[in-house]
């Protein structure tokens, strides 16, 4: 998000998901889309069907492989390599879009110099991948009319997430696959409303609408509108900065809403220490999740059904949801709670209803003006930016001009993840999650059917290095990194490649972030979930 | 026969929301019209195939079978007086095929007590409703033939009256009715039947394909393409009328309390057929597939089928709705050629 922010001017999906069934070629990176955006996933292999191509880099032989015309099957953290390859291939054989990096971008010989030490040949050595797919693989997406990346946490979830987002979207912009219908830069988001929550400035840095908290104007604007004084005008703390904080003892009390870091942060033996070094937790949630065990007060939470509101999608839709059944027990919609907890505090806030406090969003975020929820009322949700009430919502960003003018390309180099396998931890572990459980599996785990399909822990071994290790299917292994070790059964499988192992962060039996990596982007702050060294071993 | 002016329709619905739970077709503020608890104000004649059949009302996507309190076991049957209004023929075929398949050999008492107090009022179906009906083809509509206990002809001002049981003949106490001679009326019915039928032509491929399966002449092909591209959602089951697979489960809410449930389940999970071992006999989704698919179309209970085809209604709710084009429609032409 970060990534596309400073190089467009606006961090989210640029097109829509009903372009997935106009565009002619489809560059899927770090996104196991079947299975974590299954109806997304399921429109790019209807497109298939219809002639269209489709090319994936990712390591693992994900379901959507087999539909695949080219799969470069990278060295787990070597996108930007495998990224910039093929843009050196691209302006090496002039199949750049040299009218639209005239007219529409800046920075073009920066590009042009960084890319040029990544000829397909030295990104072979880098990233394993064949210089002559690389070749290929930049060909096809340059030469077809209408293509879209697709990408998701296979891309950010790296100490490069950021340099590996600019990458993509350096690639989009050289071939002018951008500003048009079917095209674009595509983060798909993984939770319902991750985009809303971004957009509501859930952040540290901005308020809603991305408006700098450390800009005067903002502040001023949002403390006449609250009728107070004295906003924070520094940025705040990221989740990452938030635990080591705590570690530390300069954070005394934390509010978690709807996130479980006992499970889902990198490193979780630390998280605990850091959680129980707070003075004070508190947890509001819809179940009494692991990190909510842990609280000193639990405020019970409505569930998606319980409540109204809106949810803003992946492709910066914002719905309406209505609610369905009442709260059980003393459970309350969070708007509620956080109105009454505020006044406590003697702050009241006195919203009536999730359409009093979207009147506000209204008037204070310029690209949610139009989104009233009177028009939500009628329609299937509308797309920001939306200015005004007339306004129909916006299919596809970056139209004729940039959010912020310019494209700027910002080359960046290729850096190995922080922690690479050596000759005690020789497996590189990736993670993920898999189709029938959700995240820390606070909601799907209490599901019969979900539990029954996937119950417990698998981690991924490829063949070769099972029978060198003397695993069996099934056999239980202990994965060892320099933070922990876990015990789970093995699922010998191609999926993943010699050298590379994977699983899942939903089963708090097993739970894989004991092992994981908490170096991070020293931008986005976002964690490498996606590679760490472990050693294997059959448990006897 | 006997008539009901359709501006007394909502006379008519009041009096049966007084002694029944009435699901009728609602409007919903986006547009969409499903089966809901009747509502004067919601409630609309003006409606397509709604997205879900009423199986829920016999067969509750979630429902306790029993409770236990202190380690004594005690049986939970529930049921209620319900009645359905506007159902179409295709769901009242998936209600008669369904019931029979849960109550004929060994007795679903979680079903049958709910059947037996759910009466249904058909509308017969004036035609194609979309371009994925095809119930003149499995024999299931547009008119019902029998397990309704009434059936409405819409024929302009006022709908004809057709009687299916005595509970039918009960349900008309107190409503107003008006006669129409016998004969009129069956030629007025006759002609809605025809005119309906002409709607939807024969799907030759449902035949054909079901010709192919009993000659064991459908390529595997046929299956491993649809299995690649299945996404393994379950919709197809949840959305079909006559699909009845169960899963059962516990939920220990303390120590010797607790309830046991049954939820909806569906033969394209792999987990439906996972043995204890580990072993699947249908161990990829194309064999899912293909199984689910033969069970509609080749091994079906000729029983269960009552006067059907086979035991797919043609509604084309699995292919208005499979994500990935894998419905009965698609199925059949992919297997005929």
């Amino acid at each position: 998000m970060v990534g596309l922010a400073a190089m467009f001017g606006s961090g989210a999906m640029t097109n829509s998901i009903n372009d997935f069934d106009d565009a002619d070629l489809f560059l899927v990176t770090g996104s196991n889309t079947t299975e974590q955006h299954p109806l997304i996933g399921s429109r790019i292999i209807n497109a298939k069907q219809r002639g269209a191509q489709l090319l994936i880099i990712d390591p693992r032989e994900i379901p959507l492989a087999k539909f695949a015309d080219l799969h470069l099957r990278h060295n787990i953290g070597t996108d930007v390599a495998v990224l910039n390859g093929m843009m050196n291939v691209i302006i090496e054989e002039g199949l750049y879009d040299k009218d639209f990096v005239e007219t529409r971008t800046e920075g073009f010989e920066q590009l042009k110099e960084v890319v040029s030490k990544y000829p397909p040949k030295v990104v072979e050595k880098i990233s394993g991948v064949p210089a002559a797919d690389i070749k290929k693989a930049a060909r096809m997406y340059a030469k077809a009319n209408k293509a879209m990346i697709a990408y998701a946490m296979g891309i950010t979830q790296h100490t490069t997430g950021v340099d590996n987002v600019k990458s993509c979207a350096n690639l989009a912009m050289l071939t002018g696959h951008m500003g048009r219908a079917a095209v674009g830069v595509n983060p798909l988001r993984g939770q319902n409303n991750v985009q809303g929550a971004c957009d509501m400035g859930g952040l540290p840095n901005v308020y809603s609408a991305y408006q700098p908290v450390i800009n005067a104007d903002a502040k001023k604007k949002f403390e006449e509108a609250w009728k107070v004084e004295g906003l924070d005008d520094k940025v705040g703390l990221t989740i990452t900065d938030m635990m080591s904080a705590a570690q530390k003892g300069e954070l005394k009390a934390l509010y978690v809403m709807g996130e479980n870091p006992m499970m889902s942060d990198p490193d979780t033996t630390h998280i605990d220490q850091a959680l129980s070094n707070l003075d004070f937790l508190v947890v509001q949630d819809i179940f009494l999740t692991e990190t909510a065990q842990k609280a000193d007060v639990v405020l019970p939470a409505a569930s998606f059904a319980e409540k109204d509101g809106t949810y803003s999608n992946t492709e910066r839709r914002v719905q309406l949801a209505q609610k369905a059944i009442s709260p059980p027990g003393e459970a309350r919609p969070d708007w509620q709670i956080i109105c009454e907890i505020s006044k406590l505090c003697g702050y009241p806030m006195d919203y009536k209803s999730p359409a009093d406090v979207l009147k506000e969003i209204n008037s204070l975020t310029p690209s949610y003006a139009g989104i009233t929820y009177e028009r939500l009322l009628t329609n299937h949700g509308l797309q920001w930016p939306c200015p005004n009430e007339e306004h129909p919502g916006t299919a596809f960003l970056h139209k004729d001009k940039f959010t912020k003018g310019l494209g700027t390309f910002m080359p960046c180099e290729f850096k190995p993840p922080a922690e690479m396998p050596d000759e005690e931890y020789n497996f590189m572990l990736t993670t993920g999650r898999i189709y029938y459980q959700f995240h820390t599996g606070t909601m799907t785990r209490r599901v019969s059917i979900l539990e029954r399909e996937a119950p417990e822990a698998l981690v991924e071994i490829n063949p070769d290095d099972a029978k060198k290790l003397g695993i069996r299917n099934n056999d239980q292994v202990e994965l060892t990194s320099r933070r922990g070790s876990i015990k789970m059964k093995a699922e010998i499988t191609q999926r993943v490649p010699q050298n590379v192992v994977f699983s899942t962060f939903h089963f708090n039996e097993a739970c894989v972030n004991i092992l994981t990596n908490p170096a991070f982007d020293p931008v986005a702050k976002i964690p490498e979930y996606k590679g760490c060294a472990v050693k294997i071993r059959r448990c006897a | 026969m006997k008539t009901l002016a359709k501006k007394d329709i909502n006379k008519a619905l009041g009096i049966w929301a007084q002694k029944h739970a009435l699901l009728a077709p609602t409007k919903m503020d986006n547009g969409d019209c499903i089966f809901s608890a009747y509502d004067e104000k919601a409630f609309t004649l003006d409606y397509k195939k709604p997205p879900l059949s009423p199986k829920s009302v016999f067969f509750p996507h979630t429902e306790v079978i029993f409770d236990v309190a202190n380690n004594q076991y005690k049986e939970t049957v529930t049921a209620k007086k319900s009645l359905i209004f506007g159902l179409r023929a295709c769901d009242m075929m998936g209600i008669c095929q369904a019931s029979s398949f849960m109550t004929r050999d060994k007795e679903d008492i979680y079903y049958r007590a709910k059947h037996n107090t759910a009466a249904t009022i058909v509308m017969a179906c004036p035609g194609a409703q979309n371009e994925t009906c095809f119930c003149t083809t499995t024999l299931s509509g547009p008119v019902a033939k029998e397990g309704f206990d009434l059936q409405l002809y819409d024929t302009g001002d006022s709908f004809l009256v057709e009687v299916g049981s005595p509970r039918g003949e009960e349900l008309l106490a107190g409503i107003p009715l008006s006669d129409l001679d016998d004969s009129r009326a069956k030629v007025q019915m006759d002609e809605f039947k025809q005119n309906a039928i002409l709607t939807m032509p024969e799907v030759k491929s449902v035949i054909e394909a079901m010709n192919m399966l009993k000659d064991k002449k459908v390529a595997e092909k046929v299956w491993d393409d649809f299995g690649a591209k299945c996404i393994t959602c379950g919709g197809c089951a949840f959305v079909c009328p006559t699909c009845t697979c169960f899963n059962v489960y516990d939920q220990q809410l303390s120590e010797g309390n607790g309830k046991r449930l049954r939820a909806w389940d569906a033969c394209l999970y792999g987990g439906f057929t996972r043995e204890a071992s580990g072993h699947n006999p249908r161990v990829s989704q194309a064999a899912r597939l293909k199984r689910r698919h033969e069970h509609k179309l080749l091994d079906y209970s000729s029983i269960d089928i009552q006067q059907g085809l086979c035991g797919c209604v043609g509604c084309g709710r699995c292919s208005d709705y499979c994500p990935v084009h894998i419905g009965t429609l698609e199925v059949v032409k992919a297997i005929a050629g």
